[in-house]
C-alpha cells in the first residue's frame, strides 16, 4: 500500500502522488498542440517506426475490443484502426486518456475514433471486457504504475493480451551519445519548437528514472500477468513488454 | 448534435462504461449530459461527446438526486 508520505519521481524530482499527477497533467496540457510535431523532430521520425512495430505485434480479433490507455492524440489507435480495416476486421477501438487537452487534439485529427477521458489507475471499463489493451509511451507518466497494471489485468478478458511500449535503457555503447542528446539537445528543441524547455526536460528525466526492463516485467507478474516477456528496439532505446491474462 | 452544440455520447461507448470508482453501472442523463453513478453518488460530465470519467471532475449528487 502507498501512503501520502510516499514519494514519486517527477523527472529527477521527488514529489507526492497528487503532485506528480498534477504536474504530469500540466505538462501534457502545455504540449498538446505541439505534441505530434515534437515527437517527429525529437526522434527523427523514428517514433513512427516504433509505433508501427508495436501495432503490428498486436493480435487481430474479429469483433474484438481494443483499448489504448494513455492514448493521447490517438496515433496508436488510428494506426490500429487502419490495420484492422486492411484485413477486413470489425472491432471496437477505444482511446482512453486522462488529459482532455490531448483528447481534444486527437478528436480533430481522428474523429472516427471513440474517446473517453479516464485514469489508467482507475479505468471506467468493466472486468473481463477487453481483448487487447495497449499503452505506448504512457506508463512512465502514470503515478501508481502497479495500480495501472492491475487495472489492465482486471479489464482484460481471460486470454487477453497487454502490450506496453515504453522508453527503456539503451545498450552501453549508445549511452553517452543518448545522454548528450537527452539532456542537452531535447530540452533545447522543446524550448525552440514548443516554447517549453521544462516539459521536455521532464521527458528526458522521466525516461532516465523509469523502471528497468526486468523491474517492469516483475511488476507485471506481481499483478497476475503470465507469459510475460519483452523485446527491444533501436539498441534498447525502447522496449515492448507483453503479458497475458490466462 | 444537440441544440447547445454539444455532441451526444456514442451509444456503443456508453455500453462499455462503468463508474471508475465502484465499477458499477451508470445512467445517462441526456438533459444534463452526465453519467450518473448511484453507488458512488457522483455525476460524471460529458464534454464535447467525451465522457470525463475522473472522480476529481465529477459532481457529487445531492440528497434528492439519489
Amino acid at each position: 500500500m502507498t501512503s501520502s508520505k510516499d514519494k514519486f519521481d517527477f523527472g529527477f524530482d521527488q514529489v507526492s502522488a497528487p503532485e506528480k499527477t498534477e504536474k504530469v497533467t500540466r505538462v501534457f496540457e502545455r504540449v498538446s498542440s505541439r505534441y505530434d510535431v515534437m515527437n517527429d523532430v525529437m526522434s527523427f521520425g523514428i517514433h513512427r517506426l516504433w509505433k508501427k512495430w508495436f501495432v503490428e505485434s498486436l493480435p487481430l480479433h474479429q469483433n474484438g475490443v481494443y483499448l489504448d490507455v494513455a492514448g493521447g492524440t490517438g496515433d496508436i489507435a488510428a494506426s490500429l484502426s487502419n490495420r484492422l480495416t486492411r484485413f477486413g476486421i470489425q472491432a471496437q477501438i477505444l482511446v482512453c486518456d486522462i488529459n482532455p487537452a490531448m483528447i481534444a487534439v486527437g478528436q480533430k485529427k481522428f474523429p472516427h475514433l471513440t474517446w473517453a477521458c479516464g485514469s489508467a489507475e482507475s479505468l471506467p471499463f468493466p472486468d473481463h471486457s477487453v481483448d487487447v489493451i495497449t499503452i505506448a509511451f504512457g506508463l512512465r507518466n502514470v503515478t501508481h504504475r502497479d495500480k495501472a497494471l492491475a487495472e489492465f489485468y482486471r479489464v482484460l478478458k481471460p486470454g487477453g493480451k497487454m502490450a506496453c511500449l515504453e522508453f527503456s535503457q539503451p545498450a552501453r555503447p549508445l549511452q553517452k551519445l543518448y545522454d548528450l542528446y537527452s539532456f542537452h539537445i531535447i530540452p533545447k528543441m522543446g524550448e525552440v519548437i514548443a516554447q517549453d524547455r521544462e516539459a521536455y526536460q521532464y521527458l528526458s528525466e522521466s525516461i532516465r528514472t523509469f523502471l528497468t526492463r526486468e523491474e517492469l516485467l516483475a511488476l507485471m507478474k506481481s499483478v497476475g500477468f503470465t507469459r510475460t516477456k519483452y523485446d527491444t528496439f533501436t539498441g534498447g532505446v525502447v522496449a515492448l513488454h507483453t503479458g497475458y491474462k490466462l | 448534435m444537440k441544440k447547445n452544440g454539444a455532441v451526444s455520447l456514442n451509444p456503443r461507448l456508453f455500453e462499455m462504461l462503468v463508474c471508475p470508482l465502484t465499477k458499477g453501472p451508470l445512467q445517462y442523463d441526456k438533459d444534463t449530459q452526465e453519467l450518473i453513478s448511484l453507488h458512488a453518488k457522483l455525476a460524471y460530465p460529458i464534454r464535447d461527446g467525451v465522457p470525463i470519467m475522473l472522480v476529481d471532475e465529477a459532481r457529487p449528487l445531492e440528497e434528492g438526486e439519489v
